[in-house]
């Protein structure tokens, strides 16, 4: 009996023990943040491998001109910043600094009077070295911008396999939904599908059927925002979209931007509809198919209709609430100067296209293997980018709508196609519905 | 029963529990094999289940160029800190609601219940609120103390369940002898409900290194930011999913919770005969 | 003797319960403390802010009264999500508990290699919910999953199924994925309880003839009993409440297909920035879980 205790005590002891040691080995590995005057918290929502090495550039080079500053950077998701920027602005704890936000999720801020004019960071940067118009989205209200871009990006190019069109006898790109179709069909076989386009209930799915409702000749809003997306455009956008599903892979009704993308790099589908990413993932991850890659505009109902670009328009605020505001706008600037501005762009060729026309233009830029492999590519995007639109900003007509935000994070528009596609409903009687939704949004 | 049999059964029954074991740890086993995939592996139509070529290669990645290491410190300091804090408060709350009797006891234990039925949805916002007037925004601390409302009332209630199964002759024979209910506790409550103890502290550990969504919203710094969202955050964008490297990440996510579960199921097993005796 | 001894000492017990009174309260006192601060002034303030119609990130907003519940109770999205989330907590919960028996028992008899069996069993509930979602998602995937691939090897289906797009293949999905990450919950707490039934009780029972249905159903199970029943309430509040799997795994989709209320809430607060509306629904939530509560223990005190 005795000896039962004794050996449930040494245990017990050895637990006790160990949980200690757990603690005390956890307590000494905290270790202490390094101190100085200012730190200036910068997040971003594009943080890949090669973009996170040329901002630590971007930083090193600010830290060694400002010794006392300190600049934090900070990942955040497309799919996680509502969340952690309500909390932060209700708990008024704001980054200094916010990047790569499309601008619909500006204006909502910005409508909250949740964020400081940026109009200095762009007198500082040089109004004149922008893209005439650019900053047009972030102009809210009239003379006062609500942030700037920090790159362009043309969402909706239909990517092409040059080497799949010619095995299948297809001699120019296709222009019109139809020819689309056919040509997906064409080269659809032997394990490739024709297209990747997403179908959950997602981003993703929300912003497609928003260029496909604009490549029909419609509209979501009309320029005074009413809504006005119950109509035979949208009718005929739905349909080509629930025609496009039998030539993706079964899984793309859980979709999102990444599963699209890796459908296409990997050589699983023949065309997708993506950004200029597409040429460095291919270049590292698939570099067979380097060869064989080309975009053009995503093509509309009819040579009718001209092509409709979706741009998100990544973003550079300043939270209102963010300390140390003149060194943070110093930072802003200075995202924008010389060979650091250059290297973000070159982090991501073709995907972040320049918003400086003097970047665009520079030598250094221009030096690069994939901006010149692929200089009619982006040259291209460069220029749907520069006329492209979103739901914050259908036309040059269309006031800023500041609900887009909130229109595209319901889901409502990727539902309306989940019920068109997925439950093969009506399109009149969805479209109905989803205007009737839209209405609810527009007004609350 | 014959012993032929009995052997036959015996080994019938292994066979089929091992089938039902290896078909639930299955993908562990998908992980493990593809963590030692080159990536050029990953995207093959069918599938291999082995991998041609066996690397390291996303291990040593994973540990000298990302700040896994530095995600893998917080959330062990965030397991720990969490399960000491739980289980100190939760074992005293649970021996007095079971060994003791005063007015509203039982409604007590019914509000700790209540109180876990929020969503962490909505407590989040006013927990941010709170922890960033305490001047705790984006600090460990405040994972600590957020996920006490969770982990609390699980632990309590689990913690009541394995103390109320401890016979009361023991308390009152220790009482007799002369001991005082504090020492009846430590010397008589306390080793008796040991096992308890330690698979309550498991599962808090547990909740406090898996949870996502406060590690998520609360904090937003890589120097207090914990494995789940760490991981994720470095692996899966909207632009790229690193399979490897998830995989990777996953298998060392998890193995220092194989092997402290592996040692402690032993001692749950002895401590629990060891206490049982001794009674 | 002993017997007079305990019987005497219960007595003495019970006349010092008055002077222990005050030490429990006090050996109680962290927890209502911390209970204070940490969840009532959140759940007050979740109560509160349900009658007011608020946006996220600044938390400010104007007093609508009681429009939030009237709006919720008369929209179907509610009430989908209500029966989802009825669907997916009984759904899952059912096959935890019996598969979480099913397996601690085998685990509990002698099995070789059984503390590898043991920690390989555990292993789902070790895992992260983040990486099990991941995992899942690349076994499940269309083009590189395996599981479509046996299916197409074995000539069950054609075409690679969808498991997460479509109904009701991602509730199912869901209901599985939840199962096999949350049974071992229930292996560890069954086991825990197996481990201390006095082999006497399971002697006796042989020794009266008792098959081994027969132990089984008249020792294992009662003696499980409270532990199952706690199980039980855990596991229910745990599942209904869920977020980070269902979030993950299928986003709710398709459509509002997988929606459960906790989605529900979070699209509210932080997609429509509408914190009024989130924690109306979260009150409600907490009301049907109250009532559930209530019923559920006043069953199994009987």
């Amino acid at each position: 009996m005795s000896g039962y205790s004794s050996k449930g005590g040494i245990t017990r002891r050895a637990a006790l023990r160990g949980a200690l040691a757990l603690c005390a080995g956890a307590a000494g590995l905290k270790s202490l943040p390094a101190r100085a005057n200012t730190t200036i918290r910068w997040w971003s929502t594009q943080s890949s491998p090669e973009q996170l090495a040329a901002y630590r550039f971007q930083i090193a080079a600010f830290e060694a001109q400002h010794p006392d500053v300190r600049v934090l950077f900070e990942q955040t998701s497309d799919e996680g910043y509502p969340a952690q920027l309500a909390a932060a602005f209700a708990g008024g704890n704001v980054p200094n600094l916010v990047t790569h936000l499309p601008s619909f999720a500006v204006a909502d801020y910005w409508q909250a009077g949740l964020l400081a004019p940026f109009d200095p960071v762009i007198e500082s940067v040089g109004s004149d070295r922008f893209f005439a118009g650019t900053n047009r989205v972030y102009e809210i209200e009239p003379g006062v911008h609500a942030a700037a871009g920090i790159g362009n990006t043309a969402a909706n190019m239909l990517w092409l396999r040059t080497d799949l069109m010619q095995q299948a006898g297809i001699e120019s790109a296709p222009e019109t939904w139809d020819e689309l179709r056919a040509a997906c069909r064409q080269m659809q076989g032997r394990g490739i599908y024709g297209a990747q386009l997403p179908y959950a209930r997602n981003s993703a799915t929300s912003l497609v059927i928003v260029c496909f409702i604009h490549g029909a000749g419609g509209q979501i809003l009309s320029p005074d925002l009413d809504v006005a997306i119950d109509s035979d455009e949208a009718v005929d956008a739905l349909e080509f979209y629930r025609s496009m599903r039998e030539l993706c892979p079964p899984g793309a009704t859980g979709y999102s931007w990444g599963e699209t993308l890796g459908a296409f790099v990997s050589g699983a589908t023949a065309t997708g509809l993506y950004a200029g990413r597409v040429l460095v993932n291919v270049n590292t991850r698939n570099p067979r198919l380097a060869e064989h890659v080309t975009c053009v505009p995503f093509p509309t109902v009819s040579a009718g209709v001209p092509p409709w670009t979706f741009n998100d328009y990544p973003s550079v605020f300043i939270p209102a609430d963010a300390p140390d505001l003149e060194m943070t706008r110093r930072f802003a600037a200075w995202l924008y100067e010389g060979e650091g501005y250059i290297r973000q762009l070159h982090a991501t060729p073709g995907h972040i296209l320049p918003v400086l026309q003097t970047a665009a233009e520079d030598e250094r830029y221009l030096d690069h293997e994939l901006v010149r492999r692929y200089r009619d590519e982006i040259a291209l995007m460069s220029t749907s980018a520069a006329a492209g639109h979103n739901l914050g900003w259908e036309s040059p007509e269309h006031r800023i709508n500041v609900k887009a935000g909130a229109l595209v994070n319901s889901g409502i528009l990727a539902e309306m196609v989940q019920r068109v596609v997925l439950n093969e409903e009506q399109p009149r009687t969805v479209l109905a519905d989803t205007a009737r939704r839209i209405e609810t949004i527009m007004n609350a | 029963m014959s012993t032929p049999a009995r052997i036959a059964r015996r080994f019938l029954f292994n066979v089929l529990a091992w089938a039902v074991v290896l078909v639930i740890a299955f993908p562990l086993l998908w992980m493990l094999l593809t963590s030692v995939k080159p990536s050029s592996e990953l995207f093959v139509i069918p599938p291999r289940l082995l991998p041609g070529e066996i690397t390291f290669e996303h291990y040593r990645r994973l540990l000298t160029e990302t700040p896994f290491l530095t995600y893998l410190r917080n959330s062990a300091w965030l397991a720990a800190g969490t399960t000491l804090v739980v289980i100190s408060i939760a074992t005293l709350g649970a021996h007095s609601l079971v060994r003791f009797s005063y007015p509203g006891r039982e409604r007590l234990a019914r509000l700790v219940l209540f109180t876990y039925l929020l969503p962490s949805v909505v407590l989040i916002i006013p927990l941010y609120l709170l922890m960033a007037g305490l001047g705790l925004a984006n600090t460990l601390t405040s994972l600590i103390i957020a996920y006490t409302t969770f982990a609390l009332p699980y632990a309590l209630w689990l913690l009541r369940s394995f103390m109320k199964a401890i016979p009361d002759d023991l308390e009152s024979a220790a009482l007799v002898d002369g001991a005082n209910r504090m020492q009846a506790f430590v010397d008589v409550i306390l080793p008796q409900a040991l096992p308890g103890i330690i698979s309550t502290a498991m599962f808090t550990a547990i909740l406090a290194w898996n949870e996502y969504f406060y590690a998520l919203v609360l904090v937003n710094n890589d120097a207090a930011r914990p494995l789940t969202t760490g991981v994720i955050n470095m692996l899966v964008t909207s632009f790229n999913i690193e399979w490897s490297l998830l995989m990777a990440a996953s298998v060392m996510m998890s193995l220092p919770l194989i092997v402290v579960f592996a040692f402690l199921q032993r001692y749950l097993t002895r401590g629990f005969s060891a206490g049982a005796i001794k009674g | 003797m002993p017997t007079i001894r305990a019987a005497s000492a219960s007595l003495r017990l019970r006349s010092l319960d008055a002077r222990y009174g005050l030490l429990g309260a006090l050996l109680i006192a962290p927890t209502v403390l911390v209970f204070c601060t940490v969840i009532v002034y959140p759940l007050v303030s979740a109560i509160y802010l349900g009658l007011f119609s608020i946006y996220t990130p600044t938390m400010e907003g104007e007093w609508v009264g009681l429009d939030n519940y009237r709006r919720l109770l008369a929209s179907g999205e509610f009430w989908r999500s209500l029966a989802n989330n009825l669907i997916w907590t009984a759904g899952t919960l059912t096959l935890q508990i019996v598969f979480g028996i099913l397996v601690a028992l085998m685990l509990h008899r002698n099995l070789v290699f059984r503390a590898l069996a043991r920690s390989l069993v555990l292993f789902p509930y070790f895992l992260s919910t983040v990486v099990a979602v991941l995992v899942w998602r690349w076994l499940f995937n269309d083009l590189y999953g395996v599981l479509n691939h046996l299916l197409l090897w074995a000539g069950i289906v054609d075409l690679p199924v969808d498991w997460l797009g479509s109904m009701p293949n991602a509730m199912i999905s869901l209901i599985f994925v939840g199962a096999w990450k949350y049974f071992p919950f229930v292996v560890i707490a069954v086991l825990a309880r197996l481990q201390a039934i006095p082999d006497e009780l399971y002697e006796a029972a042989s020794i009266d003839g008792a098959g081994a249905w027969a132990r089984f159903t008249d020792v294992t199970l009662p003696q499980l009993r409270d532990v199952l029943i706690v199980v039980v309430l855990l596991r229910t509040i745990w599942d209904f409440k869920e977020f980070d799997l269902i979030y993950l795994l299928t986003g709710g989709g398709p459509i509002i297909g997988t929606q459960t209320l906790p989605l529900m809430v979070y699209k509210e607060a932080f997609a429509l920035n509408q914190m009024g509306g989130a924690s109306a629904t979260a009150v409600l939530m907490m009301l049907i879980m109250l009532l559930f509560m209530s019923l559920y223990l006043s069953r199994a005190r009987d």
